[in-house]
């Protein structure tokens, strides 16, 4: 559905974008993730035909977006900026790019703007202007704007930034809504780790420009992360004597302790291959569990990975 | 409904709903009007028909210039600045048709508070002078004709170079077109001083000149390009 071959952009002599390739089945909502600066947005750029690659090519169903005003009926965007009218209420707003969008029918435009504002309910705010709405609230409102015509691919960026929970919950409930019940396609942008674990089904890490992992959330975390135990002791100088028992291990590494917990990386063996250890040195283990790595650690490992080769 | 159309239709709904600047708009339509009023009731009998015709000729024209330098502030410039257009260029309408939109959109309100003023200029020189004062025809082809398309060009170049140009650049031009706006009535006022009086010949100039000034605004939009719009952001 949308594929990314080979893609470089510099501007000015500075390369933001080196070689990236990746391709987005059909169906999936695949997460681009990356630190401020990485080049997502100038990605979610190109794809969009607002900026030109300098060599390689994105295309979205098999077109350029950027040559094809047609295809983009079939595109839905929620950009970083809410890209709403202030001085339009909420119904203006949806009216007039529905419009623009091609919905001609004048009865069947206004059902399916109720039905939007229902959904992201705003209903009852409907005829206000949306200069009086919070960010939130504005949000909301170009995502149900971004979904109007019901588009086949939809690129959102950040989401769900200046949300409060609940609301975030809305939103994250709304996109898998739209992908499984209409197979909708979707590209995320985001920084909320978080909100990508639950979502997606596969994700790219960007970096200064370059793809430093792409596969699907699970995968991910099985490749880059190595399993790690989180043992509680009875006290902190039951912690220190175990710390230095467990940094004689060879199959442990990266031990950490705070006060009277440590948290270790183990290599091959089993959680309870380090409690029989601990016990014969006569040290009460209180507890010991398994840690399965989050997207957050495997971002963190994969970003700060790239840094260190940066310098 | 033409997109076009869809576009122009929601910018004169936001010109309209921005009441600061239609008071600006009533306001010196209103001021232009009454300054009519002195000159129709000092000027000799046989002069007030050419003064009339020659105040017709150069607040409407300049009054709809100004109007347009206004709104299309509101409509190019606040647009690109909250970054509203990258949303309205991932829609289904070509940088033309946006671009026509907006020009068409910008080009009415300006043009309707351009009549307003040749209407209340009219009235008003009536009730102060004791002769029957109606714009000559060579005025009123050019309150008809050059005047929309003196206005569209305006909003036309001005709609380009607040696209194409960067945000510290357009501050720049909008102050050189201030400034160059107040120096062409300045300059307008003292060329018809003395005997002058608005001919066919003036007013087929203007119309020739407006007319390639939309020429060339339409050509000057094949420079306008997505990457150049979206990259001007700020």
């Amino acid at each position: 559905m949308i594929e990314v071959q080979n893609l470089t952009k510099t501007f000015n002599g500075k390369t933001v974008l080196k070689d990236i390739s990746f391709e987005v089945k059909e169906g999936e909502i695949f997460g681009y993730l990356g630190p401020n600066g990485a080049g997502k947005t100038t990605t979610m750029r190109i794809i969009l035909g607002l900026l030109n690659p300098t060599s390689g090519n994105a295309f979205v169903m098999g077109q350029n977006l950027g040559e094809n005003e047609e295809l983009r009926n079939k595109v839905g965007v929620l950009l970083e900026d809410d890209g709403v009218y202030d001085r339009l209420s909420a119904y203006e707003n949806l009216d007039y790019y529905a419009q623009l969008y091609g919905l001609s029918d004048g009865v069947e435009r206004k059902r399916r703007i109720e039905e939007l504002l229902e959904s992201v309910g705003l209903s009852d705010r409907r005829n206000d202007k949306v200069g009086r709405f919070s960010k939130g609230m504005r949000r909301k409102l170009a995502l149900a704007r971004a979904i109007s015509h019901e588009p086949e691919v939809l690129f959102l960026d950040e989401p769900s930034s200046g949300l409060d929970p609940e609301a975030q919950i809305m939103v994250r409930e709304l996109v898998l809504q739209l992908s499984a019940e209409m197979g909708v396609t979707i590209f995320l942008n985001s920084h909320d780790l978080d909100e990508v674990q639950r979502i997606c089904t596969k994700i790219a890490i960007l970096q200064s420009g370059e793809i430093k992992a792409h596969d699907t959330v699970k995968n991910l975390r099985d490749k880059t992360g190595r399993p790690r135990v989180e043992i509680t002791l009875s006290d902190s100088k039951a912690a220190e004597k175990a710390l230095n028992i467990l940094n004689s291990l060879h199959f442990v590494s990266d031990c950490e302790r705070d006060d009277s917990r440590i948290a270790a990386v183990i290599r091959d063996e089993k959680s309870s291959t380090i409690l029989s250890v601990l016990m014969r040195n006569g040290i009460v283990v209180e507890e010991i569990k398994r840690v399965t790595k989050s997207l957050e650690d495997v971002y963190l490992d994969i970003v700060r990975e790239g840094s260190k080769q940066n310098e | 409904m033409n997109k076009i159309l869809v576009v122009a239709k929601k910018e004169m709904k936001g010109i309209i709903k921005t009441k600061s600047q239609m008071l600006v708009g009533l306001f010196f339509a209103l001021w232009f009007s009454v300054m009519t009023a002195p000159v129709v009731k000092t000027v000799e009998e046989s002069a007030v028909f050419v003064q009339f015709n020659n105040l017709l000729f150069y607040f409407v024209l300049m009054l709809g210039i100004f109007m347009a330098y206004l709104f299309s502030g509101r409509v190019f410039f606040n647009e690109k600045r909250e970054g509203i257009i990258e949303t309205l260029l991932c829609t289904p309408l070509s940088l033309r048709q946006i671009w026509s939109g907006k020009v068409v959109g910008v080009t009415i309100p300006a043009y309707l508070i351009s009549l307003l003023t040749a209407a209340l200029m009219t009235i008003l020189g009536n009730i102060f002078s004791t002769s029957m004062l109606l714009p000559s025809p060579a005025i009123a082809l050019h309150i008809f004709l050059v005047v929309p398309a003196f206005i569209a060009a305006a909003v036309g170049l001005l709609g380009f170079g607040h696209s194409l140009l960067g945000m510290r650049e357009n501050q720049i031009i909008n102050l050189l077109i201030f400034g160059a706006l107040f120096g062409a009535l300045a300059f307008t006022k003292n060329i018809m001083k003395g005997d002058f009086a608005v001919s066919w010949m003036a007013v087929g100039v203007l119309l020739i000149i407006a007319v390639l000034l939309l020429m060339l605004t339409v050509y000057l939009t094949r420079y306008l390009s997505r990457e150049r719009i979206v990259t001007s952001i700020p």
